[in-house]
């Protein structure tokens, strides 16, 4: 039992981490019907503007993280305007095709700038352990990354559900054609949540990172995505509490899992994801709380 | 208006046709020869390698992206994860050929059957999942493959984390005279300078051997996959890609042909890995990453999605583009820091983002429309055409029943 708890313990951090991930991917999805698959390198390149802020510039970590975001945020805008925007949402492939591109090369500008090396990112929490349960110990990491994800959720809902922006942005997201029919400019709108999305992946990444056993490289996102985009399918593609549940689901999974079924060995928890997706998209496409997709023919 | 005319079925036409085909042939056999030492092009005091081990690397990518062609370029299904199919073959082919003594070609009997298996069983899901979706679960097939084959149950036969090498190599017959045919390039006055001097090295002769029949491979490739997407399974795969619904109400069985393309696309996917393992005689898990895959997305576009000739391009961009960026030290006004990481890999990001907005059919569509400015092959009108029904419409009718040549012109 104890272990059981330990496992659910460690499972929380790395589920709300992922949750923020699916969170920025969802943001994008509701506004362009997009996968980006970009997410993680871009949560990654912000994670280490964040870094340079805080150890280079001397600024504090927090006040660090939200000029990272910040900066990803007019980032995220200027990818929309310039690359997203000109083509026709409905036509996946050159879409896929530009965000598989700005992996690339987000990814590679990475490693020229910072190089492949490890790095440790500067303490955001406090360190320790809050609650001790024989063998299970809720370090303070937990509990803040938690707190973290709570406050970003609340925060979002604030402002998709009360300010004109996120009015609008819901309007966009549930009919693009009736939106811009009713006055509502569209592009900015769907900037606006590329902006919102884009920092909402450099806090999960610095989230992320900020654990003791992590540390930052520029290869460090591409397996999250997996978790982070499973997570999303999940909750549903369209659901903002639907990712932070499938978020967790997916943290739960794969740290039981693991323990508990010996032939899982540590390195197939990614390909368990990858099962748990296939099987959620067979039998229920829409996730556990997304809406089921209406074809008119 | 194009400088020459040809009407299909005429002799001039297939004179065009035979005379183009053997042109390639003989300029295929030239460079061989040509580079089977290690050729360097020097450059800004860079040099880059073409030899042989090269060419027969981005051979095997060809087929990769071959195979990628028809599911995403033919059937329009967003399936991503070719180098989990390019990685399996290639295991496949180390296993059978170093622990099982088997001779290479027969690998094929092997790993076509297995690709296509796990294809068609890949495929399976994948009618349910559709587009973005797709393209996820197939990246993260891709992201998985590594972790896969270094699975402890799977030590012994690929040799876990440590990679798998194969000693027995490809050896040219005695039968071929290639030191024959080297000495008699080398004898050419003026030009004999670029083949070399002297007898070939057996090295050589085997590189030229594994050319000839990775180039061979490929054509078959080439022909059977340029016979399908043209008769009536790749009509019916090609309504699939254009729209979905209209192909189902038009009596195409959707579960059975996306299936069969799957299996087909995975099928020549393994035999690309064939062709890797027994061009470099070794497979290790980290050549085939989720990075691989998206590597071969950028060679689908660079050469042209949904075009045959396409994979040629885009298999010899994806592996020059990485080996010359990482060979290259210095280059005027590039800072030295720029070019030590992995400027490859950002050189092809940028590429893919540039040409999805500037040239969308890939470099084949652009020299399709240069093509069509010289040569443009009139097809023959289909029977019971006679002018006088569609005299009217006699130009559009043209424009719609020729190839590419004829829409780019328009």
């Amino acid at each position: 039992m104890e272990l059981f708890i330990a496992r659910l313990f460690d499972g929380l951090s790395n589920g709300a981490t992922y949750g923020l991930i699916a969170l920025a991917l969802v943001i994008i999805y509701k506004a362009t019907t997009l996968i980006n698959f970009a997410q993680g390198e871009m949560a990654m390149f912000g994670a280490f503007v964040v870094l340079v802020l805080a150890t280079e510039r001397g600024l504090p970590i927090w006040v660090a993280v939200f000029v990272g975001m910040l900066l990803s945020a007019v980032a995220g805008a200027i990818i929309e305007r310039t690359l997203i925007r000109p083509f026709d949402p409905s036509d996946h492939l050159p879409l896929v095709i530009i965000t598989l591109g700005l992996f690339l090369a987000i990814g590679s500008l990475a490693g020229i700038i910072w190089r492949f090396d490890p790095r440790q990112f500067p303490r955001m929490f406090p360190s320790g352990n809050a609650l001790t349960f024989g063998l299970a110990t809720l370090s303070w990491y937990t509990i803040c990354v938690v707190l973290t994800v709570v406050v970003v959720v609340g925060l979002l809902t604030l402002l998709l559900n009360k300010t004109k922006i996120g009015l609008a942005f819901r309007a966009v997201s549930s009919n693009l054609e009736s939106s811009e029919l009713s006055g509502i400019r569209v592009g900015p709108t769907l900037q606006f949540g590329w902006a919102l999305a884009a920092a909402v992946g450099t806090l999960g990444a610095s989230i992320y990172v900020a654990d003791p056993v992590h540390q930052l490289e520029p290869t460090v996102m591409a397996r999250v995505l997996i978790f982070a985009a499973t997570a999303a399918a999940i909750g549903g593609l369209d659901s903002l509490g639907g990712a932070i549940i499938g978020g967790m689901i997916i943290g739960m999974v794969q740290s039981i899992l693991v323990q508990y079924v010996p032939f899982i060995p540590n390195e197939m928890s990614l390909a368990t994801a990858v099962v748990v997706l296939v099987l959620v998209l067979l039998y229920r496409p829409s996730g556990l709380f997304g809406t089921p997709p209406v074809e008119r023919v | 208006m194009a400088r020459f005319n040809l009407v299909e079925g005429t002799s001039r036409y297939r004179a065009y046709k035979w005379g183009a085909w053997s042109l390639w042939i003989v300029a295929l056999l030239l460079f061989a020869f040509a580079v089977a030492d290690t050729a360097q092009l020097t450059f800004f005091d860079n040099s880059y390698n073409i030899g042989l081990p090269r060419i027969n690397k981005s051979i095997s990518f060809m087929i990769a992206i071959l195979g990628l062609q028809v599911i995403v370029g033919y059937t329009g299904q967003l399936a991503l994860g070719q180098s989990f199919f390019f990685g399996t073959g290639a295991y496949v082919a180390a296993y059978l050929v170093q622990d099982q003594h088997w001779p290479w070609l027969a690998t094929l009997l092997v790993v076509i059957p297995v690709c296509f298996g796990i294809g068609a069983l890949f495929g399976i899901p994948a009618l349910r999942i559709k587009g973005l979706y797709l393209a996820l679960v197939t990246l993260g097939l891709a992201a998985v493959f590594p972790a896969v084959v270094q699975l402890d149950v799977l030590d012994e036969y690929t040799g876990g984390a440590a990679g798998k090498s194969v000693d027995s190599d490809l050896i040219a017959p005695s039968w071929l005279p290639l030191d024959g045919i080297a000495n008699f390039l080398q004898s050419i006055p003026f030009f004999g300078q670029y083949f070399g001097d002297g007898d070939l090295t057996s090295k050589e002769a085997n590189r030229i051997w594994q050319y000839m029949l990775f180039v061979t491979l490929a054509f078959v490739c080439f022909w059977l996959l340029g016979n399908l997407v043209k008769s009536r399974p790749g009509r019916a795969i090609r309504a699939i890609r254009d729209n979905e619904t209209s192909a189902a109400v038009s009596g195409i069985q959707l579960a059975r042909y996306k299936t069969i393309s799957f299996g087909i696309s995975s099928a020549i996917g393994g035999v690309g890995g064939i062709v890797y393992v027994a061009a470099l005689g070794f497979a290790s898990p980290g050549d085939f990453t989720q990075l691989l895959a998206i590597l071969f997305i950028v060679g689908l576009v660079v050469g042209g999605v949904g075009t045959l000739p396409g994979a040629v391009i885009g298999g010899l961009a994806i592996t020059f583009i990485a080996e010359w960026s990482s060979s290259t030290a210095e280059f005027p006004g590039v800072p030295e820091r720029w070019l030590q990481g992995p400027t490859g890999t950002l050189i092809m990001g940028v590429l893919l983002i540039i040409l999805t907005f500037f040239l969308p059919g890939g470099i084949v569509s652009g020299a399709r429309r240069l093509k069509a400015k010289v040569v443009r092959v009139v097809p023959i009108p289909p029977k019971g055409f006679t002018p006088a029904d569609s005299a009217a419409v006699q130009a559009p009718t043209l424009a719609t029943v020729g190839d590419n040549d004829l829409e780019s012109q328009n």
